[in-house]
């Protein structure tokens, strides 16, 4: 040994197990930012391709100016700062965790003569040490884990990001989560290394490595198992920790109940339909002129999937049977597809009866505006034929914003429509392509249309690769924030149960069994759970109604709001799950740990 | 009736040459009610025979059997309960739950077999141990005798068969001491409770009935004190 400092490798493979917490924690924030900018790089990579394909000579600084150069990095940058403030969370815990478990060690180093400032040097220096092995690790993952994206991106996503390099290695990717690595390290151990260099030197002599705070109130055991008071009581005494551990949940459940808004508000702005065409075929005299054959023809290209069509007729007299003036009605014809994806997309009312509709029947959906008081299985005429309402559509799907005007709007099966007007032409006929289906088709499916009619091709005004890349970023971001307050619990449990160690042994020795132990420190995540759930729930959810209003039921007058019901049981399951997982380990430890540890106070 | 029955028990750590042999072919017996004092060195293995004694450790042989049985024949989940019913603790250092009173600490045992505590007993406990007075007190609360009184109170509350103490005056003054010491023997008489303690004081050894010697896991029976 050259110093003392050597006893921190040496201590590092000593207590490999117990760090494994701490070098996970790093590895994970090295790894989402290497990923971040690996992704972001590899984004503007993509667009300089596409951009070098229009103009040749292209230079990076021409790039920087684009407007992906000028959003992604920023947006990596912002990212990267919320990851260090959460990892600092993270790894200052596990450090803090770390810490407590050698109270005693630091008590001994102060005791044979360590300054506090050698044990802050100490202490700093062992967290730079793991970088050793986090950060190479968190790289390499955070790099594999961008080719992934890449891949998804590339192959799944496809639209725009079909050009997208698969299997590139960015400098940036790697100096940012390398530097992001050791800055969040070492921000970390500051407050835990302050916290050991004031560990008494008078712990190693006593044997008292438990230097909790005073409690000045007992716990309350009239009601519940000793076991599970007790646990409630470790919890609640430690105000500070209890509120951490509050906010830490209460902010993720927050995040993810206005996240959920922002995703209905981007469903709202780019509704994403099952019926969504590739291309479209419309006849440029207008009405149903547009030839059924046709149809069959296009079917039978290859790479072509469906084809489906609407016929449409304006202005149809109607009659209800409150009613009996006669009022306006446009009808519109939907194949079966079409129909096959309105109930897919859930877009009828409660109590519609889609069924009815298929065939040459006598029931039609409508859609009506909010004044309207036709209901499902309302009967009403056009002309002298009688039609049954079966369904109702939630919004309309042919004007911009969704509102239903004040003409009614009936939909009905294309042979029903051929029954009630006689029209068996198609006012426009709709083609999705097979997913590997290319420019190939689309040609045939050009030369296959007739010059009497409009061809369109629809696929680049498809929002579906943005719809997925907006999602794939709140999602991966909620991701994070949900990994943040599961590791602040793991590691607050963990922290409990090692500071309590000695307390449990000594529990265990006059008689509290395993599954007694395990509800102690059950009971104590659990509170800490259910504190943030109920909190991150009352917060998020007037945040969640406040938000509502403001992006949807403002702009779309058919947005109907509902409570949140299955984003709370996700929210539920992700902080019971989290929860388990927290209390699994420590219990696991303590369990394994001898009774007579420190028992007998030698 | 012997309550305790310790027969060939040995306690080797590690194997091969770095093989410890903490306790060698032990065997004594302990009456129902008697006080018995196990003295010895450090590091001479009394501690270790505590352990397997109380069950909190495992013999590499041999066998104990508390109140006729055999612990080590138990599941671990039964001996943990057979253990709270039937076996008290006295630590050095109290080990007394920070969070709860002295008399939610002396119910401990008994709350964590999801029982109702005997309130007349608690109170004549409370009384006997000069702590009704600091019941509603917590530990932090209290001075290292009234601490260590509490934990012969959590030791005695279930009437347990057999109570061990391993230096339980270590960290108590002289005064304090001699009236730890004078309450366990009383208990050990009102209750007849039989106490196995370990000690280093010569002084407190000499007012057991028995005294067992520990020496390099060997041990000898120094005989009954005051026969």
């Amino acid at each position: 040994m050259k110093s003392y400092l050597s006893l921190i490798p040496i201590s590092a493979r000593m207590h490999r197990r117990q760090n494994r917490m701490t070098l996970s924690c790093i590895i994970f924030s090295v790894f989402l930012v290497t990923a971040i900018f690996t992704l972001a790089d590899m984004g503007i990579r993509m667009e300089r391709i596409r951009l070098l394909e229009k103009h040749e000579g292209l230079t990076m600084q021409d790039m920087a100016g684009t407007t992906m150069g000028q959003t992604l990095f920023p947006i990596a940058a912002l990212l990267s700062v919320l990851i260090l403030f959460a990892g600092v969370l993270m790894i200052s815990g596990s450090i803090n965790s770390n810490v407590a478990q050698r109270t005693r060690f630091f008590g001994m180093m102060r005791c044979i003569g360590m300054s506090k400032k050698q044990i802050i040097l100490f202490v700093r220096l062992e967290a730079l040490n793991w970088c050793r092995t986090a950060i190479p690790t968190g790289v390499v993952l955070g790099t594999a884990a961008s080719w992934a994206a890449c891949a998804g991106l590339r192959f799944l996503v496809r639209e725009e990001f079909s050009q997208i390099p698969l299997f590139g290695v960015s400098p940036t990717g790697i100096a940012s989560g390398s530097i992001m690595g050791v800055l969040t390290v070492l921000i970390a151990a500051g407050a835990p290394a302050r916290r050991a260099s004031r560990v008494s030197p008078v712990t190693a002599v006593s044997g008292n490595a438990y230097t909790s705070s005073p409690v000045h109130r007992a716990a309350g055991t009239r009601f519940l198992p000793i076991e599970t008071s007790l646990g409630i009581h470790h919890a609640v005494s430690a105000r500070k920790n209890l509120l951490l551990m509050t906010g830490s949940f209460a902010l993720s459940i927050i995040l993810f109940l206005s996240f959920s808004v922002l995703v209905d508000c981007v469903q709202y702005l780019m509704p994403q339909l099952s019926s969504t065409p590739d291309l479209h075929i419309s006849a440029d005299s207008g009405g149903n002129s547009v030839d059924g054959t046709l149809a069959e023809n296009l079917r039978h290209i290859d790479g072509v999937g469906q084809v489906y069509g609407r016929r449409s007729a304006f202005g149809l007299p109607m009659r209800t049977a409150e009613d009996a003036s006669v009022q306006s009605c446009d009808l519109i014809s939907f194949d079966e597809y079409d129909l096959d994806c309105l109930a897919k997309d859930g877009l009828l009312k409660r109590g519609s009866k889609i069924s009815k509709v298929y065939g040459d029947s006598g029931c039609v959906l409508a859609v009506l505006s909010e004044d309207s008081l036709l209901e499902p299985g309302d009967k009403i005429w056009i002309g002298e034929e009688e039609l049954e309402i079966a369904g109702l559509l939630k919004y309309d799907l042919f004007s911009s914003d969704g509102s239903a005007g004040d003409t009614v709007t009936l939909i009905a099966s294309g042979d029903t429509f051929t029954r009630l007007t006689g029209a068996s032409g198609y006012s426009l006929l709709m083609v999705q392509l097979d997913r590997n289906a290319g420019d190939e088709t689309v040609e045939k499916v050009r030369q296959a249309v007739p010059d009497q009619y409009a061809f369109h091709d629809d696929r680049g005004q498809s929002t579906a690769g943005t719809y997925t890349a907006f999602l794939f970023c709140v999602y991966g971001f909620l991701l994070i924030i949900a990994l943040v307050a599961a590791l602040n619990i793991i590691n607050s449990i963990s922290m409990s149960v090692s500071a309590r160690a000695e307390q449990y042994s000594a529990m265990r020795a006059v008689g509290m069994d395993e599954r007694q132990i395990a509800g102690m420190i059950a009971a104590e995540a659990f509170t800490y759970a259910c504190s943030g759930y109920a909190t991150g729930c009352a917060a998020g959810l007037l945040l969640h109604r406040s938000l509502y209003r403001i992006l949807i039921e403002t702009h779309f007058p058919q947005a109907a709001y509902a409570f949140p019901a299955a984003s709370l049981l996700i929210i539920l399951l992700f902080v019971a799950g989290s929860t388990a997982a927290a209390v699994y380990g420590p219990v696991k430890r303590v369990c394994q740990c001898s009774v007579i540890t420190g028992t007998w106070g030698q | 009736m012997d309550i305790l029955k310790v027969e060939k028990v040995s306690k080797t750590y590690g194997s091969g040459e770095a093989a410890v042999h903490a306790l060698r072919n032990v065997s004594f017996t302990v009456p129902k009610g008697e006080f018995t004092v196990i003295v010895g060195e450090s590091g001479s293995g009394k501690s270790t025979l505590l352990n397997i004694i109380g069950a909190l450790d495992t013999p590499s042989a041999g066998r104990v059997y508390v109140d006729g049985k055999d612990i080590f024949k138990m599941k671990d989940q039964n001996r943990t309960v057979f253990r709270r019913r039937n076996i008290g603790f006295i630590f050095q250092s109290f080990n007394l739950i920070p969070e709860l009173t002295v008399e939610q600490n002396m119910m401990f045992p008994v709350l964590l077999d999801h029982q109702k505590p005997d309130r007349r007993y608690l109170e004549e406990l409370l009384g006997a141990l000069h702590l009704t007075e600091r019941r509603a007190h917590l530990p932090g609360q209290l001075s290292g005798g009234q601490q260590q009184r509490a934990a012969i109170g959590r030791a005695l509350i279930t009437r347990p068969a057999l109570i061990l103490a391993d230096e339980p005056t270590g960290n108590l003054d002289s005064r304090n001491t001699n009236e730890v010491i004078a309450l366990l023997k009383q208990a050990s008489r009102k209750y007849e409770q039989t106490i196995v303690m370990i000690t280093h004081s010569r002084s407190i050894a000499q007012t057991a009935d028995r005294i067992l010697q520990v020496s390099d896991g060997h041990l000898t029976d120094l005989g009954r004190c005051r026969e």
